[in-house]
């Protein structure tokens, strides 16, 4: 007998709850409940984590990302910039620094910054902050670079025939009209990339860490020594949403204030 | 028939395919039994979980992992009539006891000292291997042992009894945790910490291949290496502990250390350790 397409269409919706809910029920009662709970939610675990994963651990991921992010918004702003330069080198050395780094994983980075460093240059040690710093900085300006040279394209050429018709100079029509709205459309893609370099600077424990050194990632890791099951994994895995989710919500709420933006450097 | 549906039964299988998953999941490979009613989490393989690389007691060779406990493990292989495979996880997993007792391997053999903290998480086999901790420089180091290293940065293993050992013993020194041996080496090696604590075994291989580093002192901590199972796998306990004694009384266990180690060993498998 044929359907109508309306009937079609209810039919096939009901048939996508039922497996929903198939699969729902099945794992709860395939789960042992008990189990999960002292392995991911044992609270006397939980209360030992505080007050250290978040005076030591929460608060030295927050630094090496905002050490990173900063460093890696102003090369990524300059490297912007290259590319779009009359200059050929220029251009050459932006795309392919932009290309290679983009390309590599940011553990490599941190390898070839934290322990290539000392072999490279005899003697030479870098403060353990500055390699994460330079590190997490390399990883997110060639993403960065590619989501503001975007942005630069995106405002209107209308923008700078006016400011260079009112006799500014390429330069100051740059610096005072185009590079502020550019950011402006950013911003989005920018929230996005502080979030990605969150979950980098878990990287950091590759440099060797006194305890006042370690971040979320490593700090759970320690803490499962001590502790039997993964609820310290947890309470870290919490203290990283603490920071992401709010920005996730500030990025959407910026898309709609200023349109989706763009998006150059695309998310990993 | 209309295009829409058809795109939606495409949907419907991903849908799918997670329902498949959720329903095998939990069931899976049901794993096996070896000779001896061991039961095995993978039918004819012995699962062995160790954390890379800690020369040369598990090592990559090519495309192989090679070492004395690998060698070791072998032997419990054969007497199961199964097949070794060593599986690379982070140590602290196996140092918690999640490895085996979530069932991702039946046993850990990478080095590891037998201890009370760990013994509460897991099972251990009897001792095997003897071992004490190491104080690595680089060659012409002024620090010859514990008595100098205020302000000085000393670089340990994660999760090791080193790690332990430094930290209590090493007054005024800055403890530098490193996540594995390779990178700990590396850091005294370039100069990033001033000397590093672990295990003589692994060190001195390390000095043998690298020069212009010295072991300085070693430390006699009372420490055995022991073969980590699930808590309540007796049956596997007693499979190893039997391969350890019929190793040492054969002669296999001498000349596998001596293989390793270049020299007869001091200690057997159950002599006294103390």
């Amino acid at each position: 007998m044929a359907l109508g397409r309306r009937q079609r269409r209810s039919a096939f919706r009901g048939a996508q709850y039922v497996l929903l809910l198939v699969i729902v029920v099945v794992f709860a009662f395939l789960a042992n409940w008990g189990q999960i709970g002292r392995a991911f939610f044992d609270l006397d675990v939980a209360a030992q984590q505080f007050p250290d994963v978040i005076t030591v651990a929460l608060k030295n991921t927050i630094i090496f990302t905002a050490l990173g992010f900063a460093l890696g918004l102003g090369l990524g702003l300059v490297l912007a910039l290259m590319r779009l330069s009359s200059v050929g080198p220029y251009r050459w050395f932006a795309r392919g620094y932009i290309e290679f780094f983009r390309g590599l994983p940011a553990l490599l980075i941190f390898l070839a910054v934290g322990v290539g460093v000392p072999i490279a240059f005899p003697d030479t040690h870098l403060p353990r902050n500055v390699s994460i710093m330079v590190a997490l900085g390399i990883v997110s300006s060639a993403y960065m670079a590619e989501t503001i040279r975007a942005g630069i394209q995106a405002v209107p050429r209308g923008q700078v025939e006016a400011a260079r018709s009112l006799g500014m100079s390429p330069t100051r029509a740059m610096i005072t009209i185009v590079i502020p709205q550019a950011f402006r459309i950013v911003l989005p893609p920018l929230a996005n990339e502080l979030i990605m370099l969150t979950k980098d600077s878990s990287l950091a424990f590759l440099l060797g860490t006194t305890p006042a050194q370690q971040e979320l990632a490593q700090f759970s890791r320690q803490a499962l020594l001590e502790a039997k099951g993964l609820t310290p994994i947890v309470v870290a895995g919490l203290c990283y949403l603490v920071i992401t989710i709010p920005l996730s919500i500030l990025q959407q709420r910026l898309e709609k204030k200023y349109g989706a933006g763009v998006s150059g450097g695309g998310a990993t | 028939m209309a295009r829409g549906p058809q795109l939606k039964a495409l949907a419907l299988i991903p849908a799918l395919a997670l329902a498949a998953a959720a329903l095998t999941a939990c069931g899976g490979d049901g794993g096996g039994t070896a000779a001896g009613g061991v039961q095995l989490i993978a039918s004819g393989k012995l699962t062995t979980c160790t954390h890379l690389p800690y020369q040369p007691f598990q090592v990559k060779q090519g495309d192989k992992i090679v070492g004395f406990d690998v060698d070791l493990v072998d032997l419990v292989a054969k007497k199961l009539g199964v097949q070794q495979n060593i599986v690379d996880i982070a140590f602290e997993n196996i140092e918690s006891g999640e490895a085996m007792n979530s069932g991702q391997c039946d046993l850990a053999a990478a080095g590891m000292t037998i201890t009370d903290k760990r013994k509460q998480k897991f099972d251990f086999s009897e001792p095997y291997f003897e071992a004490t901790q190491a104080l690595l420089v680089k060659a012409g180091s002024p620090i010859k042992d514990f008595s100098n290293v205020a302000g000085k940065k000393i670089g340990v293993q994660s999760a090791t009894t080193g790690a332990d050992y430094a930290k209590e013993n090493a007054k005024g020194a800055e403890i530098v945790t490193f996540d594995d041996l390779a990178l700990e080496e590396q850091a005294v090696k370039n100069g990033t910490v001033d000397a590093g604590v672990n295990d003589n075994g692994v060190l001195y291989d390390f000095v043998k291949t690298n020069p212009d580093t010295a072991v300085v002192k070693e430390f006699k901590t009372n420490e055995f290496y022991g073969i980590g199972v699930k808590q309540g796998n007796s049956a596997l306990v007693t499979a190893i502990n039997d391969t350890l004694k019929a190793a040492v009384s054969d002669g296999t266990y001498a000349s596998i250390y001596q293989k390793w180690f270049g020299k007869a060993p001091t200690w057997l498998p159950g002599n006294p350790t103390q």
